[in-house]
């Protein structure tokens, strides 16, 4: 079994907000992931993935608990966090007069790629990707899809051992998403750590080797599908999430 | 700090600017077209306006001509004559003398409405006799000087003009100075006449030697000049990148891509920083070569008198003095956009800045402000004063540097600031508050200290330079501690500090009072040893001197001596900076730090250039005190001892240091010093807390 590349320990984090109050965002969460293993993130809007995420990415302090992306603590040893780790979200945009081939060697730099390796890793990337045809041409001329593929590669350029994957589907179309997906399968081949935040259920089935079921800021469940349909007696996901998160029961 | 990650950055910023053509033009190609033309149409609108003033036929109406008004054929020989040279000796506005043609004047009938004749510019000026005397005072609702003699006794000329009509307030000025100087003709003539001969140019000839060189003429009117229009330029090609720097990323979503990458938040800042300064300096060089080449071809002149050529030698040392005052303003720029939420709220913010800069730079240009004040405490005013003295020649070497490290240090605060706001969790996520901004009042506090102190200073600051040295020292020390209670005060209630924690009122050991009577004594030998060594560096002026001992209220009754120097210091500052300001900075410094930075801050606070070292020295002391003792009453009584003492041996010596140190009382004062905060009984940090 791969080793433990990302784990969380009691993580949690509060928000204050002048008509709310103290939030408390993301509760004493716990988990790990270890290499070739996608580890999803489950829950609705508000229910603290993303929170969860930044956290780990070192965005967000946490307000106790900790994390370590392969040993390093992310409040400790930000940098080195961030150089072992890629995140890509919907939030997460690229500069729009660079090229796709720019954007790619502009964050290998950023990133303390090997400078030797630079170029050979961006044209790497950019045939992988299938960039070829438009390496030269500046972000704000392609298309979302291609856009998307440049954020990927982008996300990976610098070859980090753990990817956090944050709701990376919403906003894409139905073809575009499955490419997405396809391309996290082939990079969990590559024996990469995966987080993976979503609030889609067939995209967790399809996806996540383990899923954690996150509601209000705790994680509720955390097991593989097949552990969660033996604890819940339940064969759907949509059916076990409801179970965990509202105590219903929505089978017939 | 990783050179590549900074340099990959900075290439990225400059690419995005270079490949965004709507911003290059806007902000740098047209700014380099309309700024010399600006000048250029201004030049060639003046021009044009002389030319039109000389060459233009003006028309004036002389009333009434057969009025019985006595003395008028001497009135009129006198209008005669005037009208005859008018034009011939300057121009409308006085300052330039001219060897030009006569202006034309043409005689047209008078009007019998004056008013809407000048109005519709039928006639540029009328010219009318009143009798001598005061029985025909002008109406006090008309504008009128008389030319002449004071009207007693001797007709008078009434010119009759509209002054905001360009052709008519020219043929009034042309018409007085001729006027004027025909007078003086025959004044000239009527007392040769009554038999005083001399010449006039004869009788007290004056003469004026300059005795400054062309250079340091130049050199002033270019220093004075200089910062301003360094600094106006910084600011408009920093601010191109600013905006975008962190606003415009934000906007766009790029600025979370950037903070999950390993580039630390120091590196980001760095590469913004370098690149706000890579664009101000190239479009700064791009708008003074592009000025320089306008000059060159004759299209725009400098202003008379300015020489825009300075020495190599000068010219490195103000590069060298500028750097800092440059980081200063990005590192402005930089905060602004990075505490900016969208684009155009960073460019709204970016207004007040430029405004506070652009006031800040202008301080050159006043007459009499000198470096060796308590200006070289005021970062990029005290480098605008520099470099107008380097220009005139004068080096002032301790106070360049001390200018350039209070400048730097300003830029250093400010650099750390940005890296504070990219670490601000509030640049990703929806929340505006933490929880201290959320709770208020204690916990917000030690947030706010420093921003309200910073306020008291730039205040005390502006009110020590402008009226500080005009009134009665009583006054001004209640004023001043008027203001520390009132800050304290106004802070107290403000965050609803707790009284007794704030401003440690707790009963000190019984040592401390043994402690503060060895203290005190010494700490005043200290500060004489600080004195000396500083002025090493400043020398202190005389004039300093006598003016300190005046300030100190020589001549006035003893008691009130200590009302006003020694007691109401001793309670005031200590309310304000052992009590509000160390309680506010304590959870936030280590205990070293903490001493330093409270003790230095209430050096500062003694405006005076000369007395910020002995005073810091004293903060230390008094700081020392409240954290050793737990308790502010034995720093009061310190402080209230000491300038008793000090008082004391400026009413005996007039503050006239010994000719020559004794080293050995200096080390005896520092095992006093010792042994007093021995006596002090060691408290825990957290009793102090």
């Amino acid at each position: 079994m791969s080793t433990v590349q990302v784990e969380a320990q009691g993580l949690s984090k509060n928000f204050f907000d002048q008509s709310r109050g103290e939030v408390k965002a993301v509760q004493e969460v716990n988990f790990e992931c270890r290499g070739s293993e996608i580890f999803g993130l489950l829950g609705a809007n508000g229910a603290g993935k993303t929170t969860t995420l930044r956290m780990i990415s070192t965005v967000l302090q946490p307000t106790a608990g900790t994390a370590r992306v392969l040993g390093h603590d992310v409040v400790s040893d930000p940098v080195e966090v961030r150089r072992n780790l890629g995140f890509y979200s919907a939030s997460t945009a690229l500069y729009p007069r660079l090229t796709a081939r720019e954007t790619l060697t502009l964050f290998a730099r950023v990133n303390m790629y090997p400078a030797e390796r630079t170029r050979s890793r961006v044209e790497e990337m950019i045939e992988r990707f299938g960039l070829g045809d438009y390496a030269g041409a500046r972000i704000e001329k392609l298309s979302s899809g291609m856009k998307q593929k440049v954020s990927i590669a982008r996300t990976v350029v610098h070859d980090p051992p753990v990817l956090i994957f944050d709701e990376p589907t919403v906003g894409l179309d139905v073809l575009n998403a499955l490419d997405l997906q396809k391309a996290i399968q082939e990079l969990r081949e590559d024996g990469k750590a995966i987080l993976f935040s979503t609030h889609i259920m067939s995209e967790a089935e399809r996806l996540c080797d383990r899923i954690a079921i996150i509601d209000k800021g705790r994680i509720r469940a955390c097991d593989d599908l097949e552990g969660l349909r033996a604890a819940t007696s339940r064969h759907y996901l949509e059916d076990i999430f409801v179970h965990y998160v509202t105590g219903n029961d929505t089978t017939a | 700090m990783n050179r590549r990650t900074v340099t990959a950055l900075v290439v990225n910023d400059l690419r995005q600017l270079a490949r965004n053509p709507r911003v290059l033009v806007f902000a740098v190609a047209l700014p380099l077209v309309l700024w010399p033309l600006m000048w250029f149409l201004t030049s060639l609108t003046t021009e044009r306006r002389q030319e039109r003033i000389e060459s233009r036929t003006y028309t004036y109406a002389v009333a009434d001509e057969s009025a019985d008004v006595a003395g008028t054929a001497d009135a009129r020989t006198w209008l005669e004559r005037a009208l005859a040279v008018v034009g011939d000796d300057g121009r409308a506005d006085g300052n330039e003398p001219t060897a030009g043609p006569a202006v034309r004047f043409e005689r047209v009938e008078a009007p019998d409405d004056v008013a809407a004749a000048l109005d519709e510019e039928r006639l540029h000026v009328h010219v009318a006799w009143e009798a001598g005397g005061d029985e025909d005072l002008p109406d006090e609702d008309v504008d009128r000087e008389t030319v002449g003699n004071d009207g007693q006794g001797a007709p008078r000329i009434v010119l009759s003009y509209r002054a905001d009509l360009d052709a008519s307030d020219s043929a009034e000025a042309f018409l007085r100075r001729a006027l004027e100087r025909t007078r003086a003709e025959l004044r000239e003539q009527r007392l040769a006449t009554a038999g005083f001969a001399s010449a006039p140019d004869d009788l007290l000839p004056l003469e004026r030697i300059e005795t400054a060189s062309e250079e340091q003429t130049s050199g002033l009117l270019l220093g004075r000049l200089l910062t301003a229009i360094i600094v106006m330029m910084m600011l408009a090609g920093g601010s191109i990148v600013a905006t975008d720097a962190l606003a415009g990323e934000k906007e766009r979503g790029t600025l979370e891509t950037l903070l999950t990458t390993a580039a630390s938040r120091v590196e980001i800042v760095t590469a913004k920083n370098l690149s706000i300064l890579a664009v101000a300096f190239a479009t700064s060089v791009l708008n003074i070569v592009n000025i320089v080449v306008w000059m060159q071809l004759d299209l725009i002149a400098p202003p008379a008198g300015l020489k825009l050529v300075i020495p190599i030698g000068a010219g490195l040392l103000l590069v060298l003095l500028y750097a800092p005052a440059a980081v200063l303003l990005s590192s402005s720029l930089l905060l602004v956009s990075g505490r900016s939420k969208t684009y155009k709220e960073a460019q709204l913010l970016f207004a007040p800045v430029m405004l506070v800069a652009m006031a800040v730079a202008a301080i050159p240009v006043l007459p009499g402000v000198e470096l060796r004040s308590a200006i070289v405490l005021l970062p990029i005013a005290n480098l605008g004063v520099a470099a107008r003295e380097i220009l005139t020649g004068q080096y002032d070497w301790p106070l360049l540097a001390a200018a350039w490290a209070v400048t730097g240090g300003a830029a250093a605060l400010l650099a750390r600031a940005s890296v504070r706001t990219l670490s601000a969790e509030k640049l990703i996520t929806a929340s505006e508050l933490d929880a201290a901004d959320l709770a208020g009042g204690p916990a917000l506090f030690p947030r706010r200290v420093a921003r309200w102190f910073a306020v008291l200073w730039a205040l005390l600051l502006v009110w020590q330079l402008n009226i500080g040295g005009s009134i009665d020292s009583r006054l001004l020390i209640s004023i001043n501690m008027a203001i520390f209670g009132a800050a304290a005060w106004l802070m107290i209630g403000r965050y609803r500090l707790p009284v007794r924690e704030t401003l440690s009122l707790r009963a000190p050991p019984a040592g401390a009072w043994l402690g503060v009577l060895i203290g005190a004594p010494a700490g005043l030998v200290l500060a004489d040893g600080i004195v000396r060594l500083a002025s090493l560096a400043m020398p202190i002026p005389e004039a300093w001197i006598e003016a300190m001992a005046e300030n100190m209220g020589a001549g006035l009754p003893l008691w009130q001596m200590l009302i006003f120097f020694s007691l109401m210091p001793a309670l005031f500052e200590e309310i304000a900076f052992r009590g509000v300001l160390l309680h506010g900075l304590k959870n936030r410094l280590t205990t070293v730090q903490l001493v330093l930075v409270a003790g230095i801050a209430f050096g500062f606070f003694h405006v005076d250039l000369f007395r910020i070292p002995p005073t810091s020295l004293l903060g230390v002391f008094l700081v020392v005190t409240v954290v050793r003792s737990g308790s502010i009453f034995p720093a009061m009584a310190w402080h209230g001892l000491h300038n008793a003492l000090a008082l004391g041996s400026a009413r005996v010596e007039q503050i006239a240091l010994p000719e020559q140190p004794i080293w050995w009382h200096y080390v005896l004062a520092a095992l006093a010093i010792l042994l007093a905060f021995r006596l002090m009984k060691r408290r825990t940090r957290a009793a102090f807390s």
